[in-house]
């Protein structure tokens, strides 16, 4: 059997960065960051760049800090120091380099996570900085490859994964024929104006991971909930833009995704289990266009399950017997407070949560998350590297009999199977839906 | 990027493992990735789920949907993932010699 051979070179050629940077002039440059600095960032920058006393007290909340042996280049802080503040030191005069190392550090060094602004005296919001880096490296068209093909394909089809108009409806009429097989009443109903719930998916759900469609279907019929989906778009709650820094796409995307809700006069909007696409409804997306708050409500999937199980319209006919840890993802704990609610869920779901410590709010990062993962292959081993600490605490939750980690988050799903399979920690990867589908009370088949 | 070595042939591979491109796709790729995925063996079925999806790419420049690749080959998602346990972006998409798809997967 054939070994891989040494590595050649560190990572891959990253076209997007490579060539961007290519094309760049000093002149674009300096205008470029002056532009964003001085007309797009306001008092809330201006506070956190002058309220920072470089205390480095945010740099053990990182979790690529602490992977790399407490490196300083990979402090919250460090990270900042490496890129706005050279930015307003040198005024905007830095040249090509280190707009492809600011690339770097902003979009493969970074999950966006704000565990670290939990961590700051003074709370400031270190990724919210790091998004202002990802925001100039956009307008210079550095953004990595991968992830600026993800925006593109929302900008053309507004979901994330090149979906065309009519191959969604086609999935859900697939999906509703698959689960008629084992439920024939069920039906998922497209474009039921006045329902009371509009159900929302990212881009990956129909593209390729249809069975968790099909498993919500069931999950709404059982529970028999007033519900419909789109047959436009609109249907993607995702959001990459969010995440290049391309503000004016974002906005677009979920400007079309609430106007699609409105059009179909649901109360609610109720979403599967992705922590990204929640952060872009529940706040930057919707901040963005002016709304504090949702101008529908907005309902993870999390919430929506303790909902269903609260008010007994599913019940549990045998709880999951095998031990299970949980992840608290990012963008719906720390960002929307739902970890009573996941724990709720477990417990009604499973016989035994064992809790991986740190927990809650205080969780560790997936790293794959804030875009991360979508600057695609020649950055998986970086985040690999970056989350040793995930191995360790998720190994620690395993001595202590966990078999099966649940995670309610794709991004989460998709990097945490990477941590566990490069570090051989051996737990099996489910979400709450999974669970709730295998345990739950159906009509026998 | 990395290199593998297998069968008498070098593919060079991305961090995710995929075929740096997909001209170079050989039959000793197929070999190398259904170990790489643990696939114990290799059915036609396996072959005609390959074929489709180098079908569809060579006309589209993408992967297809899983509900085009089910209608295609016949086979119900649940046996898509039967066949390929990581499922057709990852495993199948990686084994037909495409690219890793965009998106969050």
């Amino acid at each position: 059997m054939a070994e891989p051979a040494e590595e050649k070179e560190k990572k891959g050629l990253d076209i997007g960065l490579e060539k961007g940077v290519s094309k760049l002039t000093p002149e674009k440059i300096e205008q470029t960051i002056n532009d964003v600095l001085d007309k797009e960032c306001g008092p809330r920058f201006k506070t956190y760049v002058e309220t920072c006393i470089h205390c480095g007290l945010c740099s053990e909340a990182c979790h690529y800090y602490l992977s790399h042996d407490n490196d300083p280049r990979f402090s919250p802080v460090g990270k900042v120091k490496q890129t706005i503040w050279e930015m307003l030191r040198k005024k905007g005069k830095v040249n090509g380099e280190f707009i492809k190392r600011a690339a770097e550090i902003t979009h493969t060094e970074c999950n966006l996570c704000k565990r670290c602004a939990m961590y700051c005296p003074f709370g400031i919001d270190i990724a919210y900085l790091m998004t202002v880096v990802r925001r100039i490296i956009h307008k210079l068209g550095c953004t990595p490859q991968y992830i600026q093909d993800t925006a593109h394909s929302h900008s053309v089809h507004y979901n994330q994964m090149w979906v065309k108009g009519d191959e969604w409806p086609d999935t859900l009429q697939w999906q509703e024929e698959e689960a008629q097989a084992e439920i024939p009443t069920l039906r998922i109903p497209l474009e039921k104006e006045g329902a009371e719930i509009m159900y929302s998916v990212i881009a990956p759900e129909p593209k390729f991971q249809a069975q968790l469609i099909y498993q919500a279907a069931v999950i709404m019929d059982q529970a028999g909930v007033d519900w419909t989906m789109p047959a436009t778009v609109g249907w993607d709650n995702s959001d990459m833009a969010m995440f290049t820094g391309d503000s004016e796409l974002m906005g677009r995307l979920k400007r079309a995704h609430f106007e699609t809700a409105a059009r179909l006069k649901v109360k609610r909007i109720v979403m599967g289990e992705c922590g990204h696409a929640f952060r872009s409804v529940y706040d930057m997306g919707n901040r963005w266009l002016g709304w504090q708050m949702p101008p529908i409500p907005i309902v993870h999937a999390i919430e929506f399950y303790a909902e269903i199980l609260r008010a007994g319209k599913i019940k549990v006919a045998k709880k999951f017997s095998r031990p299970v840890t949980l992840h608290d993802p990012c963008n719906v704990v720390r960002g929307g407070g739902l970890h009573e609610d996941a724990r709720y869920v477990t417990r009604q779901l499973c016989e035994t949560l064992v809790e991986m410590h740190p927990n809650r709010e205080h969780n560790y990062c997936c790293c794959a998350g804030g875009g991360v993962i979508n600057c695609g292959p020649p950055y998986k081993m970086k985040r690999i590297e970056g989350n040793r600490v995930k191995a360790e605490q998720l190994f620690a939750a395993k001595a202590r009999g966990a078999e099966v980690l649940i995670t309610p988050c794709h991004n989460c799903h998709s990097g945490l199977h990477d941590i566990v399979h490069h570090y051989g920690v051996g737990l099996e990867i489910k979400f709450f839906g999974d669970i709730l589908y295998e345990v739950m009370e159906k009509p026998e088949g | 990027m990395p290199q593998v070595e297998f069968m008498g042939k070098t593919f060079t591979i991305d961090e995710d493992g995929f075929i740096d491109s997909f001209e170079n796709w050989c039959e000793e790729w197929v070999q190398w990735v259904k170990k790489e995925e643990g696939i114990d063996e290799l059915s036609d079925e396996h072959k005609k789920v390959i074929e489709v999806l180098q079908d569809y790419y060579k006309k589209n420049g993408i992967a297809p949907m899983v509900r085009v690749l089910s209608k295609v080959t016949g086979f119900k998602l649940k046996h898509i993932y039967e066949l390929f346990p990581s499922g057709p972006g990852k495993g199948a998409c990686k084994m037909a010699g495409l690219p890793k798809p965009t998106g969050c997967v």
